[in-house]
């Protein structure tokens, strides 16, 4: 009861605060916006680089990205977090741009359809059969524990190349959501908001993006 | 081993990132809790995959991130183009007409004679659309199906417009603070959107069936000044200089606009009137 309590009053505090930022920014205030900008430049220029060629394109986008927040902070109801807006407003910018340049680019035409055929978190020759007479669809092959403080060796620099190798290593629309959610850190919902796409759907693509990052560091961990 | 429960392992591994997300029924969510307590594998696929998430958000601190220089100019952008800079505005919007340029905010009244003077208006839209900016129309009917030519000759499809949601029509039958609503709710909706700007193009229906009286289409065009100054959009209204009365003229096209186009030239408009005097004086005149 009092956890639910705190979670809506931290909520609250939470929207709060964004109210100040939006008004501090529609009053000019500069400090608010540097911060605003160290908070997200260098994530808006990542996600851009989905979407266009280099970097000085990608530059580009950015900047018309911040003057659309700048010019646009009067009209934003605060309908989505400030954060999902910066990143819908950045994405919009980037998919013009990418148009323009009649590059293919992530969710170009996605609907429901498009999360393509079914892919295995697990690859199913790590389970039993379903017709297996005492333990259907359980482990033959599981996970082993990845030990004491496995956090240790997962932020190491090495750890950390793999992780990114892992990234790149998957499809673009798969490694745009994992990249918004679990990278940037949005909530799956601002995620799929800022990307025009349906939350399930998105999820299902954070659900494939994540097991195969898994998959691809576990021998690393498990060696470890 | 998990037998315990009655889900298997494979299907709870599928369930995981809904699970965490907290996006599972509550009948679903209760059969994954009650699976990985029993299943150790399951809890350290878990775990694997907790751990997996939370690298992945300490990837953004590993950056060092050098932006010193970017975040000076962004600064700059912040001073000069902010709407907060109420009196030193740069014009920096082309206006598809004339080569004239506007700031967001503008609210400008386009005086016209000839109708290749009134075709000329599509062009302001079209710079929009250019732009991937939105437009809604403010018009009576045969004016907006003109422009709606225009658009269409200058290579562009009304019907997709609408479609991505780029081009709107707001009624004018309707009273002043509803119409008035209705552009600002356009203006917000499609920011909200990340469109980046917006552009109202109105042909009002002075003396039009079905369209407000004359002082209610005034009390409509003096409060869209103020109520457009902070948005991202820019504001046309069209007058018709043989067409409407010269009152229509005098008090709606020039009393009512801080910008005037005319003669291919963006000018400040000394004869505006800010609205709060400007409605004193109707409701004068109508008593």
């Amino acid at each position: 009861m009092s956890d639910v309590a705190n979670a809506s009053g931290a909520e609250e505090a939470a929207a709060h605060d964004e109210l100040r930022v939006i008004e501090a920014l529609r009053q000019g205030d500069e400090v608010t916006f540097a911060r605003l900008v160290d908070q997200y430049h260098a994530s808006l220029r990542r996600v851009a680089l989905f979407y266009v060629s280099n970097r000085a394109v990608a530059d580009e986008v950015v900047q018309d990205a911040w003057l659309g927040v700048i010019q646009g902070i009067w009209a934003f109801e605060g309908r989505s977090s400030l954060k999902t807006w910066v990143f819908r407003i950045l994405i919009n910018r980037a998919k013009t741009r990418a148009a323009r340049e009649g590059r293919t680019m992530p969710f170009a035409s996605f609907g429901a359809d498009d999360i393509g055929a079914p892919e295995a978190a697990v690859s199913p020759d790590r389970f039993w059969p379903a017709d297996h007479p005492t333990e259907p669809g359980h482990w033959t092959s599981p996970p082993r524990d990845f030990g004491a403080s496995p956090e240790h060796r997962l932020l190491g620099r090495e750890a950390g190349e793999h992780l990114q190798k892992a990234i790149d290593a998957l499809p673009a629309n798969q490694r745009l959501v994992l990249t918004l959610r679990d990278v940037e850190g949005c909530s799956t919902e601002e995620a799929c908001n800022a990307l025009g796409i349906q939350e399930t759907n998105g999820r299902v693509l954070l659900h494939r993006a994540r097991a195969k990052v898994r998959a691809a560091l576990e021998p690393y961990l498990e060696g470890g | 081993m998990g037998s315990s429960t009655d889900m298997p392992c494979r299907e709870f591994v599928e369930l995981v990132t809904a699970y965490l997300d907290g996006a599972l029924s509550s009948a679903d969510r209760e059969r994954c809790d009650a699976h990985w307590r029993n299943c150790p594998e399951c809890r350290a696929y878990l775990a694997q995959m907790q751990l997996v998430v939370g690298s992945l958000g300490q990837l953004r601190r590993r950056e060092v991130e050098e932006n010193g220089a970017e975040r000076d100019r962004l600064l700059d952008l912040f001073r000069t183009r902010g709407l907060h800079n109420r009196e030193s505005r740069e014009r920096s919007v082309p206006l598809g007409m004339a080569g004239e340029f506007a700031a967001p905010g503008d609210h400008i009244s386009y005086f016209w004679e000839s109708e290749h003077e009134f075709d000329a208006a599509a062009g302001f839209l079209a710079a929009g659309v250019e732009r991937d900016e939105g437009c809604v129309l403010l018009g009576h009917d045969a004016a907006n199906a003109r422009l709606l030519a225009g658009l269409e000759r200058r290579g562009l499809a009304p019907d997709e417009l609408r479609r991505r949601d780029r081009l709107h029509t707001v009624s004018g039958e309707q009273p002043a603070d509803a119409v008035l609503g209705a552009i600002g709710d356009r203006i917000r909706t499609a920011v909200d959107r990340g469109v980046p700007m917006v552009r109202v193009l109105g042909n009002l229906g002075w003396e039009h069936p079905g369209w407000p009286a004359e002082a209610d289409i005034l009390r409509l065009e003096a409060r869209v000044t103020d109520a457009v100054r902070n948005l991202a959009s820019v504001v046309m209204c069209a007058y018709d200089v043989r067409g409407l009365s010269g009152r229509s003229l005098l008090l709606g096209g020039l009393e009512c606009h801080p910008l005037t186009l005319r003669r291919a030239a963006l000018r400040h408009n000394e004869h505006h009137v800010p609205a709060a005097q400007f409605l004193e004086t109707l409701a004068l005149d109508a008593a």
